[in-house]
């Protein structure tokens, strides 16, 4: 099989679940002529009709209002914002309507829209196309967030996002959408949606992380092996719900725990991660959780992104400080 | 309110007028004030005598309906009510318009619309009540629940008319097919972006939306004039598509002019602004006093075009009903009324553990573990069975 | 006949109370529902108030310009109808659980000032300041404990592997370290973070700490516990230099080691260091022949009474040292001289100094004067035995009024042992090894062994401690002296 990107994982997920399921709409803005600025969406519009491929106005409310119209006309949505920082107008729409409406009509309202959200840095941009707002939506119940780091969970979570009945805010790590490559089977059974995945198995501490970390993260395990250390590293891909079930049972292994993504790390996802491991593992942890994240400021001019995103370094000497307790 | 002139923009009443204005020159009337029938150019009122009583009675009960919620909020059986009294022509002419596929999306104050869609005025007062966020199916009615944040609701209209485009039941020219939405919202509302939005999006794929603008002049305490420089049916125009200004107390060109609606909707010839152009003759809602922000000289103004008193005036001056049919109103509406006052009251209160159950269509395992972990706290405490059935 | 109280409500400003402007009905007056019976003044804005009930007015309750609390009777109206229902004022509809009792808008601030009003809604409720009755036997723990938070690995398994004890040899060192060590990527030790730091600053490694807590756990206690306390003696027992037991990481490659002096290894420095400077040691030693006492010793282990009992020769110095103090009580006693007496104890309680990889530790038997040959035989016993898993508890290392150090089992001879400090003396007691002697006259091989006593020279002088050594000697030499005691 062709190895492909995370793009074309993306791309041949979503062409899947409009196969499989007529009421699958892809609305956005620039997704249907242009295929998406990243070309995610590239080709389906020819293929499945602008009535399925939806260009929209410029308006991020307006493309998830409507969607919450299209879902309870009983169809279903997969609604693309652009770009991370352009999440923000349709806010509203997302945190006081769609995460609510199901709750609030007691179930009789499902709302199963798909939220497609770019997220991360390290592609040299200009301001708001590179944040990480995906604590904000994990801490809105009603929500479901999940993260994928690689093609082939590309491939997959997508359609699965697509089949599940719930709101979920897909976040895609667009510095990845044009560089790793993977090989795809298209036969093979993937795991759920809502589920975590130890990535690489180590004894001496576990690295929690998700989205476009990964990558840094297996990378710092190779240099600490070269060290002598072991390190286990944990793609979390579901970060509402979580799926703590792995990890808990990595740290009673380790008994030290390192949490590194992009995100601030003030009140990113490693805080509630953190809390809930001290909640469950207290008594295995040798060392406290450590978290690495990006500095609680603004993101900053992208010639010093690299500097401001944590690197293999910051990495290590998380996990060097913990390794000294 | 404001007549002076400032540095801050042409004084408020300035732009075209003071509230008590006649609604100016395109304003469609039917039915006068003074209960006279008129004619109007592009819009006529088809129905008879029958149909002419059948609103009289919608308003009358619907009214009942508010002034006794009203009543029991200060019973202290409801939190806050949001009144609709004198908007009752807009409300049940629009209402009445609608075919049973037509679908709604009202904001908080459409009771009497609630009322045309048999939505059990019950229902309605779960909300209120604070012992649910919307006592009804939206699928069962085609009435969509009360949202609450200003014009969110316009934008879900337009994408479930979009829906509805896509069904393939729109402009198949069988009238019992062809749908539409309707959205209700308020002058304020005019002001959101997600209204706009929602404008920019149904002229954009020409959606079966007729956007129904009940100006009642009044945004808690914002005038009209705040939120537009330009009357509102005019907007239309701006984002292409057109827009009338309907007299708001005139249940028959109401009724005359969204049936028009509707049926460009219907049709598949896109969406239409209708302004009904009225006024909240009470307050904002139960918790607000108007009196500090607006003339009571206004208020008397238009206690003078009463939706509900033109219909009586023209009905009875023309011998279309005598007193009788009145008395059996009013006992009608006495049961109403007692059949609100009893089943408000017996309103089922919530269940906390019952809230855990819907947040998801597909429950998840952290929240499962919440519940039971309630479930298991409350059970510690003498006095409380543990929850409903968990 | 029901008679309805309507009561203030609150009208959905946050409202604590309002003043009764006018009275729109009198007492006597019929009135249907929703007729206006009252107009009150909330905050700046009048309300008229519809009546819930209909019927018959029987009493205005308040009075025209009276301010009024939220949730006060009002008015009373008879109705004729029996099946109105009682008032409910104030809803208690958002109050959620059912004993809290209906929820009334009291007024929240006492200074005064005009509360906070809310655009919307019923607005604040004031609370009680109460604990909730709980059901008998219910905590909080295991409320908790109920829900699936509790994800505890599997018991960590308790206990050590079986000992290899040195052949023949009474408390000593056991060859492998005594407690449970875990494979690397095994399951790991349970321990919360502040009882972790003790074990590290003890210099303990917690996979040789038994857990007693809950779902597997290693406690404080637990700890405690294993510790060597704070009274050792003797000589500086070598552990089995395992760095890892030590606390540290072991670098390869490096010339020096460093490791922190900490735990059991600092108190006993801090013990020896108060024992060596503050008592005036005299060490006397004896080099005796104690062939006699070996025949005693086998004769003892055919003995049924010993059948379960391990006989060593160190049962028979430690019965000697008992029969010996008699004659000698200052050797039992204790300089106090803070109080400025020497305490004479009536009791021995027998300390035996036994080595374990953690350090030396010397409980005592207590009262071993008191105890048969076969009891004070068990006894050592027992004691060898907790010391070897390292279960040796505080109490036991405590009260102790004169040691015995058995260096024998080193192969060596004497030494100039330190005294424990509290106690007064210390016996060392030395191999036994064949040695040539003059026996009868003759040159034979013999058992012989040395038996070195250090003694506080400020209660015992040279005179006491000869004549302990010397009885103890003779005791050795010819064990059928013991008779004589």
């Amino acid at each position: 099989m062709a190895k492909i990107t995370l793009a074309k994982g993306l791309n041949a997920g979503l062409r899947a679940a409009m196969e499989a399921d007529p009421k699958v709409l892809i609305m956005g803005e620039d997704v249907g002529k242009l295929g998406g600025v990243f070309r995610i969406t590239d080709g389906l519009q020819k293929d499945f009709g602008e009535e399925r491929v939806i260009d929209t106005p410029l308006a991020e409310s307006g493309i998830l209002g409507t969607a919450v119209g299209l879902a309870m006309r009983g169809y279903r949505p997969v609604c693309e914002i652009q770009f991370d920082g352009f999440v923000y107008p349709a806010y509203d729409q997302i945190v006081s309507q769609v995460a609510k409406i199901h709750f609030r009509s007691q179930g009789k309202l499902k709302m199963p829209i798909v939220i497609r959200i770019p997220f991360g840095g390290g592609i040299g941009a200009v301001e708001h196309h590179s944040e990480s707002p995906e604590a904000q939506f994990a801490h809105t119940p009603g929500l479901k967030v999940v993260a994928c780091s690689n093609p082939v969970d590309g491939y997959w979570m997508i359609q699965q996002a697509i089949k599940c009945d719930d709101p979920v805010v897909f976040l895609e790590p667009k510095r990845q959408y044009h560089a790793d490559k993977a090989e795809l089977d298209e036969s093979a059974t993937p795991a759920p949606l809502f589920t975590s995945r130890v990535l690489r198995e180590g004894t001496d501490v576990t690295l929690l992380t998700y989205g476009p970390m990964v990558k840094t993260c297996m990378r710092s395990a190779e240099a600490a092996a070269g060290e002598g250390k072991s390190i286990e590293v944990i793609d979390m891909r579901t970060l509402s719900p979580l799926d703590m079930g792995p990890v808990h049972e990595s740290v009673r292994k380790t008994g030290r725990v390192v949490i590194a993504h992009e995100a601030h790390i003030n009140l990113g996802m490693g805080s509630e991660i953190a809390a809930r491991i001290s909640e469950e593992c207290f008594y295995s942890l040798e060392a406290p959780v450590i978290r690495v994240g990006s500095f609680d400021t603004p993101y900053p001019p992208s010639r010093i992104e690299e500097e401001y995103l944590p690197d293999l370094e910051r990495v290590l000497d998380a996990v060097d400080r913990s390794l000294a307790f | 309110m404001n007549e002076s002139k400032t540095d801050f923009g042409p004084g408020l009443g300035e732009v075209f007028g003071p509230s008590h204005a006649d609604g100016g020159p395109d304003l469609v009337q039917l039915l006068t004030p003074e209960g006279e029938r008129v004619e109007h150019p592009d819009f006529s009122f088809d129905l008879d005598d029958e149909a002419i009583k059948g609103l009289y009675r919608d308003m009358f009960l619907s009214r009942r309906i508010d002034t006794e919620a009203t009543a029991l909020q200060r019973h202290g059986e409801l939190g806050i009510w949001a009144q609709m009294l004198g908007q009752e022509a807009a409300q049940i002419g629009s209402g009445r318009a609608l075919r049973p596929q037509d679908f709604v999306f009202p904001t908080y104050r459409e009771h009497g619309v609630a009322y045309c869609r048999d939505v059990d005025p019950l229902r309605l007062l779960g909300l209120f009540r604070g012992v649910d966020q919307g006592g009804w199916d939206p699928n069962e009615n085609n009435f969509g629940l009360y949202t609450i944040v200003i014009g969110a609701q316009t934008l879900h209209a337009v994408g479930y008319a979009m829906g509805l485009q896509r069904d393939g039941v729109v402009g198949t020219g069988d009238s019992d097919r062809d749908a539409a939405v309707v959205a209700y919202f308020g002058d304020g509302a005019s002001s959101q972006g997600d209204v706009n939005e929602a404008f920019i999006f149904a002229a954009s794929y020409n959606s079966p939306v007729v956007f129904f603008c009940q100006n009642n002049q009044w945004a808690i305490s914002e005038p009209i004039e705040r939120q537009s420089r330009i009357p509102l049916y005019q907007r239309a125009l701006g984002f292409g598509f057109p827009g009338v200004r309907v007299d708001g107390n005139d249940v028959l060109a109401c009724y005359a002019v969204t049936q028009a609606a509707l049926k460009r909707a219907h049709e598949g010839s896109g969406p239409t602004l209708v302004e009904a152009y009225t006024y909240r003759m009470g307050a904002h809602t139960t918790t607000d006093d108007p009196t500090r922000y607006r003339l009571s000289s206004d208020l008397e103004r238009w206690k003078l075009k009463d939706p509900i008193a033109r219909v009586k005036v023209y009905l009875t001056r023309n011998g279309i009903v005598d007193q009788h049919f009145f008395a059996e109103l009013d006992d009608e509406a006495e049961k109403l009324g007692e059949h609100l006052r009893a089943g408000c009251k017996a309103l089922p209160e919530p269940n906390i553990l019952d809230i855990f159950d819907h947040v998801y269509a597909e429950q998840t395992d952290e929240l499962a573990i919440q519940q039971a972990g309630y479930a298991a706290y409350l059970d510690t405490f003498e006095g409380s069975p543990a929850g409903g059935g968990h | 006949m029901a008679v309805n109280e309507y009561k203030l409500p609150d009208v959905g400003e946050g409202l604590t109370e309002a003043e009764i402007v006018a009275w729109k009905v009198k007492v006597g007056d019929t009135i249907k529902v929703n007729d206006i019976v009252v107009e009150i003044e909330t905050a700046k804005s009048l309300v008229e108030l519809p009546s819930p009930y209909a019927g018959t007015i029987t009493a205005l309750l308040v009075s025209e310009g009276d301010t009024v609390a939220v949730g006060t009777p009002m008015i009373s109206i008879s109705s004729g109808d029996p099946a109105d229902v009682v008032p409910t004022a104030a809803p208690t509809a958002a109050s959620g659980a059912g004993d809290k009792g209906a929820a009334k808008s009291e007024p929240v601030e006492a200074d005064g000032e005009e509360p906070m009003k809310t655009l919307v809604g019923y607005g604040p409720r004031a609370t009680d300041a109460k604990r909730r009755t709980r059901k008998a036997g219910a905590s909080a723990a295991s409320v908790e404990g109920a829900a699936a938070h509790l994800q505890l690995q599997g018991a960590f398994t308790p206990g050590g592997e079986p000992v290899d004890v040195v052949e023949g040899d009474e408390p000593a060192v056991p060859a492998t370290p005594a407690a449970h060590v875990a494979d690397e990527g095994s399951v790991k030790v349970l321990a919360k973070p502040p009882v972790r730091k003790l074990a590290k600053d003890l210099g303990i490694d917690l996979r040789s700490v038994t857990p007693s807590g809950p779902n597997g756990t290693i406690t404080r206690a637990d700890i405690e516990g294993f510790t060597a306390g704070a009274d050792t003696s003797a000589q500086q027992v070598e552990t089995a230099g395992d760095p890892a037991l030590a606390g540290g990481m072991a670098r390869s490659g490096e010339r020096e080691t460093r490791e922190p002096i900490k735990g059991i290894r600092k108190m006993m420095a801090q013990a020896m260091v108060d024992s060596a400077f503050s008592a005036p040691h005299v060490t006397e030693w004896i080099t005796i022949d104690v062939t006699k006492t070996m025949r005693y010793v086998d004769k003892l282990k055919a003995h049924r009474d010993f059948r379960d009992v391990r006989v060593s020769p160190l049962l028979v110095v430690a019965k000697a040292v008992c029969l010996a103090i008699r004659r000698t009580p200052e050797i039992n006693a204790t300089w106090d001289g803070a109080a400025q007496e020497v305490v004479f104890k009536h009791y021995v309680n027998l300390g035996i100094a036994a080595a374990t990889p953690r350090g030396l530790v010397v409980p005592n038997i207590k009262d071993a004067d008191q105890m048969s040959m076969q009891q004070l035989g068990s006894s050592i016993n027992a004691l060898a035995g907790t010391a070897r898993e390292g279960k040796t508890q505080p109490a036991e290392m405590a009260g102790g009024s004169f040691t015995i150090t058995n260096v024998g089992v080193f192969g060596v001879d004497a030494g100039t042992p330190i005294i424990n400090p509290g106690e007064s003396a210390i016996l060392c007691f030395g191999a036994v090894r064949k040695q040539p002697w003059v026996h009868k006259g003759k040159i034979k091989s013999r058992d012989i062994t040395t038996l070195a006593l250090s003694f506080d020279h400020r209660l015992v002088d040279g005179e006491k401690g000869s004549r302990f050594l010397a009885d103890v000697a003779a005791i050795l030499e010819d064990p059928a002296s013991a008779m004589l005691y």
